[in-house]
């Protein structure tokens, strides 16, 4: 296994993208206008947006992935092609589709192509279709690992090959949230609220908790968890050697709408998980850590193997939210970063701050820096605490921008059911 | 008169409007995103009047905006 097994990170915002880039992500994934799936995020990025980010990504020698990769109209085909377009002109690697106008233009205009999720690739033959159009081709979260691993084998044997040439690779998701219905093939949020996921305008209202009621006598069903039609998150921490011995050279975390700390955690434990498999120090200790870590971020409890080790039925959330082990407290902004000798400064707005505590500090430039305070400065003496209103400043390796948001890590006690 | 505001620049173009109300409502070819017709344009948002016999298509599309940007002044 010699070619390099690229892990791809999502960038719903700027200290995402920092964050994937500085964890070690080989490439990131964003949408633009309202042709992506995430149309309904509060902060979109724009073509303007669209420029920065291949600036910042080329300078890191990471690669960019535009998804374009909602169902179309014909009145979205004019916007579907101003924003092809704009990222061949500005060098984008690759544009994520799974509508046939936009790939067919795509290839057209000799931007490379990838196809989504929302393609929803099942099987070999679908794979040789869509060859036609894309150099990387991702399978269905659906699939078992033997389905996964057929395809790829069947890829090395007829030699399929994308417009670049080389064999068409194999992209799969590795970690985040899973999808009740059938990725691309879900109506809920449309038939419930008029919301289209299909549409990048999904509600998740299959999050949500629901009763059983019979319509005729009115009797509640009890049932011993209400999310039942919340999948937990898929995490593959635990079996990546499989994944990567079956021929699979695209790794995908799943999850723009993310905070910069998931990224970065994500992105980070999977580098590493990846780089121990190449050296072979791929160990069940380390799984635990890793495991551990990822505990940490944004999660409904994972499943471990999701459908690609061909589980049953599904294992379902049981929280609305997030079962994450720790949790961020808002702290202050930086106001300062002092470069000879490594010293930040902040204005704390809340909460109490002490020496020991871990930390973490995010912004648009610096990313996601995550650490322990060693020692506590206020008005240029020491202290071991500070509070709401102090202006503090402490040694941090790594620059720190004003403006940068610093939070508190704390322990959450998860009395949630299970 | 009851008026209509359009937060259009969060439109994500799923036609909802269009059929609910098509004689107020049509989509831009050009971006995609939908025209709220006979409006002028305050700071971000787009503003018109109606007629009161337009009114019940135009909650209908309100209500139905899978994104909430149609508002209905009365
Ligand atoms: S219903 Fe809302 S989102 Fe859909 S086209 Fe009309 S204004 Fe845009």
């Amino acid at each position: 296994m010699n070619k390099s097994i690229e892990i791809m990170a999502p960038a719903g915002s700027y200290e995402s993208l920092m964050a994937a880039i500085n964890a070690g992500a080989n490439s990131v994934y964003f949408g633009i206008e309202q042709l992506n799936m995430r149309a309904r995020a509060a902060n979109n990025f724009t073509t303007e947006d669209l420029k920065k980010i291949v600036k910042i990504c080329k300078e890191h020698n990471v690669k960019t992935y535009l998804t374009l990769n909602t169902i179309m109209y014909d009145h979205d085909i004019t916007l579907m092609k101003k924003i092809c377009d704009t990222a061949k002109e500005e060098g984008v690697t690759a544009a994520i589709c799974s509508d046939v106008a936009a790939m067919s233009y795509a290839k057209e205009i000799g931007l490379e192509v990838h196809i989504s999720t929302q393609a929803n690739v099942s099987n070999f033959e679908t794979v040789k279709f869509y060859a036609q159009f894309a150099d990387v081709i991702v399978l269905a979260r659906e699939l078992t690992f033997k389905q996964v691993k057929r395809i790829t084998e069947n890829i090395e044997k007829e030699q399929v090959k994308g417009p670049s040439g080389n064999l068409v690779e194999i992209e799969l998701f590795i970690h985040g949230a899973l999808c009740v219905a059938v990725s691309g093939k879900c109506y809920m949020s449309l038939a419930t609220y008029n919301s289209s996921a299909n549409r990048g305008a999904c509600l998740q209202n299959c999050r949500r908790s629901y009763k059983v009621i019979d319509e005729e006598t009115g009797d509640e069903l009890v049932i011993d968890n209400k999310y039942i039609m919340s999948p937990k998150d898929l995490c593959t921490i635990g079996f990546i050697d499989k994944i990567l011995d079956s021929g699979v050279k695209v790794l995908k975390i799943e999850g723009r709408g993310r905070a910069p700390d998931y990224v970065h955690t994500t992105v980070g434990c999977y580098r590493e998980a990846v780089d121990s498999y190449k050296e072979g120090t791929y160990t069940e200790e380390k799984i635990n850590v890793w495991t551990k870590r990822l505990e940490t971020v944004f999660n409904r409890g994972f499943w471990h193997g999701g459908y690609y080790l061909g589980k049953q039925l599904g294992e379902w959330s049981g929280i609305y939210g997030s079962k994450t082990t720790k949790e961020k407290k808002y702290l202050g902004l930086a106001k300062n970063y002092f470069m000879k000798p490594k010293i930040a400064e902040f204005q704390l707005e809340a909460f109490e701050v002490k020496v020991g505590d871990e930390i973490l500090i995010t912004g648009p430039t610096t990313g996601v820096i995550q650490m322990n305070i060693e020692s506590l400065f206020k008005d240029e003496k020491k202290v071991d605490s500070a509070v709401k209103g102090d202006e503090i400043t402490f040694p941090v390796s790594e620059k720190v921008r004003p403006n940068d948001k610093l939070f508190l890590i704390v322990d959450v006690k998860n009395d949630k059911p299970n | 008169m009851p008026k209509i505001a359009h937060y259009r620049e969060k439109c994500i173009g799923c036609n909802s409007c269009v059929e609910q109300a098509p004689d107020r409502w049509k989509i831009s070819e050009a971006d995609g995103k939908s025209i709220l017709i006979g409006s002028k344009k305050k700071g971000e948002v787009f503003v018109t009047e109606i007629r009161m016999d337009e009114l019940e298509a135009n909650e209908r599309a309100a209500r139905d905006c899978p994104v909430r940007i149609i508002k209905i002044l009365k």
